[in-house]
């Protein structure tokens, strides 16, 4: 290549310091957050005067932010199931069959990808209001599902897309029928891509903002529902500490799904 | 008469408007290797899927010891199969893999584990049993596809091209194996493949299919010694096509004319004087003399000479400057050089005359 790392010289210690501002710009807020949630001054000052766990201990025992984060969790866990069901089944009937206006279910099945989240979450509210939906569990699963399927459905999609249908056919001259083929032999195949595709939903729904602030209600809220309106309110560190909750979560998942997609190479 | 092991009637098949095989009729012997053996697109893959069950025919009867199989789901005709490509089950090991088709059968795990080791050890590998397919080399993956499909004892055995995926050397070392297994195991086998030489060295007997037709069937030898067609002598072996007409029929024989007027005779069917054909002749039954020591012969003038360690390869050119390949053994060809006339001959009953 033209422009190789290694035959840059002395332009590459340019290069360094872009790329290490860029990644400092993406990670000190972050930084900060966790350093505020450890931090004893009430007032968020920056740097704390002195180390506590105090406001950790606050939102651990505070009902509303324990109600707020078995909330989140339920509907995460509630939306995981449900997209990659839903996701494989889908992604099996396209890649499977032919028929007429496939490519236009396709393309259906993936517009929550690209229609604006504010967009979606009008119009749902609207429609859960007259079904009674909205400030209901359902009404969070129903939502956040309709934005993790796509996500569902592509990586599933092409696992499938990876795996030789001729794998079924030995198993089915084998013995197998055709339930049993695809649960000991299709399933396991892809399994990576089921994986996958549960922690992409799990995340999305863990940090989804935008439609969940519609649905909640005083009484039921998702744990980023109670940030942001609590941060409206009055600024207090317990909403540093839920924050780096979240992300410490999210990082963990991600780390696992690095880890598998490398698995899946060898 | 006995009914035979199993018995392909009048297969037909077509999709939307393409017939993929025609009028398919064939019966195998229990314990016989038989290939299916034609270029892509004649049909032989077809006729094997609609054996696996994996395709319906359009009209027709496949039987198995005299009972339909076409009634019975693909995954309860106990058939046994080898695929193209290297099917082994990514996530299992090989002995695992091989214990597949027990598991599925729920057969008890004591004999699933002495028939894994058997078959195993059948194909050579059973050092290998704790390994992923992905850590073996592709013979290794066929040789364990083989030893999946035997494992359950099915009656038949099914061979869609398992060896097109692997390098020459490999696959003559499969080939010796697979006769071996077959000696050993005595199973019935339907083997698909586009290479004549593969077939030649495997079956008992071989189907030559053509545009979705068997052209014909019969051991390696009736095959190259007395191909019924055209299509058949092209196929298996080198051969020499010269036009002709023909002048007269009589007891399997034609005269015929060359264009330059000289008369030959060959083996033929029945043939409408006066038609055009073609005679075939095998590179290796004619023979080159240097000068007119015969009248009979064809005068020919030799175009090239190449020296191949155990023969001698001529080309050779008619008076109608068609070339022709001709294979003597070292030393038959001495006086000859490029460039020089000579004469060519061959026994009548080596000359068949085709449509």
């Amino acid at each position: 290549m033209l422009l190789d790392y290694d035959r840059l010289g002395g332009w590459r210690w340019g290069l360094v310091a872009i790329g290490s501002a860029v990644m400092l710009f993406l990670l000190l807020p972050i930084v900060f957050i966790a350093a505020l949630s450890f931090g004893d001054s009430q007032w968020l000052v920056f740097p704390p005067p002195g180390w506590t766990t105090q406001w950790y201990q606050q939102l651990l025992t505070d009902p509303v932010w324990v109600n707020a984060l078995l909330t989140s969790a339920k509907v995460a866990v509630m939306v995981t199931l449900l997209s990659v069901v839903l996701g494989l089944l889908a992604a099996l009937g396209l890649a499977r069959s032919r028929f007429f206006g496939k490519s236009a279910l396709q393309a259906f099945f993936l517009t929550p990808m690209v229609l604006p989240v504010v967009v979606l979450a009008v119009a749902l509210y609207a429609f859960f209001l007259k079904l009674g939906l909205t400030g209901t569990l359902t009404g969070f699963v129903i939502g956040h599902l309709i934005i993790a399927l796509p996500f569902s459905i592509i990586t599933i999609g092409n696992s499938l897309q990876s795996f030789d249908s001729a794998l079924e056919d030995a198993a089915m001259i084998c013995g197998a029928g055709p339930l049993e083929v695809k649960w000991r032999v299709t399933l396991p195949a892809i399994r990576l891509g089921l994986f996958a595709a549960a922690i992409f939903s799990f995340l999305i729904s863990w940090d989804e903002v935008v439609l969940s602030i519609f649905m909640a209600s005083p009484t039921l809220q998702t744990l980023p529902v109670l940030i942001w309106s609590t941060l409206r309110q009055d600024l207090t560190p317990v909403i540093a500490s839920a924050s780096t909750l979240l992300v410490a979560f999210t990082v963990l998942l991600m780390l696992l799904a690095s880890f598998l997609k490398k698995g899946s190479r060898q | 008469m006995t009914t035979p092991f199993l018995q392909i009637r009048g297969l037909r098949k077509t999709y939307d408007q393409v017939v993929a095989i025609d009028q398919v009729s064939l019966d195998i012997k229990q314990g016989e290797f038989m290939t299916f053996l034609g270029p892509s697109g004649s049909g032989k893959s077809t006729t094997l899927y609609i054996v696996a069950g994996f395709q319906e025919p359009t009209e027709g009867q496949v039987l198995l010891n005299g009972k339909s199989l076409l009634d019975v789901a693909p995954n309860k005709r106990n058939i046994g199969m080898v695929f193209q490509r290297y099917t082994l089950f990514p996530h299992l090991t090989v002995g695992e893999n091989v214990a597949f088709p027990l598991r599925v059968r729920r057969r008890p795990e004591s004999e699933v584990k002495a028939k894994v080791a058997k078959m195993l050890e059948l194909v050579h590998l059973a050092e290998y049993r704790d390994r992923l397919p992905g850590q073996l080399s592709g013979g290794q993956q066929q040789r364990v596809a083989i030893a999946r499909a035997l494992a359950y004892d099915p009656p038949l055995l099914l061979m869609d091209e398992p060896l097109s995926a692997l390098d020459k050397k490999l696959r003559e070392e499969i080939q010796f194996e697979l006769r071996r297994i077959h000696q050993e195991t005595g199973v019935t086998i339907l083997y698909v493949t586009h290479d004549q030489e593969e077939a030649l060295r495997l079956s008992d007997r071989i189907a030559v299919f053509s545009q979705g037709r068997i052209e014909q069937v019969g051991t390696g030898e009736e095959l190259y010694e007395h191909p019924s067609s055209r299509f058949v002598a092209g196929f298996i072996g080198n051969s020499n096509f010269l036009p002709v007409k023909v002048e007269q029929m009589g007891g399997g024989r034609a005269r015929a004319i060359f264009p330059n007027g000289q008369a030959v005779e060959g083996d033929a069917r029945a043939f409408a004087a006066g038609s055009e054909g073609t005679l075939m002749v095998r590179p290796e039954k004619m023979r080159i003399r240097p000068h007119a020591a015969s009248a009979r012969g064809l005068a020919v003038t030799v175009r090239d000479m190449t020296y191949l360690g155990d023969s001698m390869h001529f080309a050779v050119q008619t008076p109608w400057e068609q070339e022709l390949a001709v294979r003597m053994a070292v030393g038959d060809g001495q006086g000859l050089c490029i460039g020089s006339s000579a004469v060519l001959e061959w026994d009548a009953q080596h000359g068949h005359v085709f449509a």
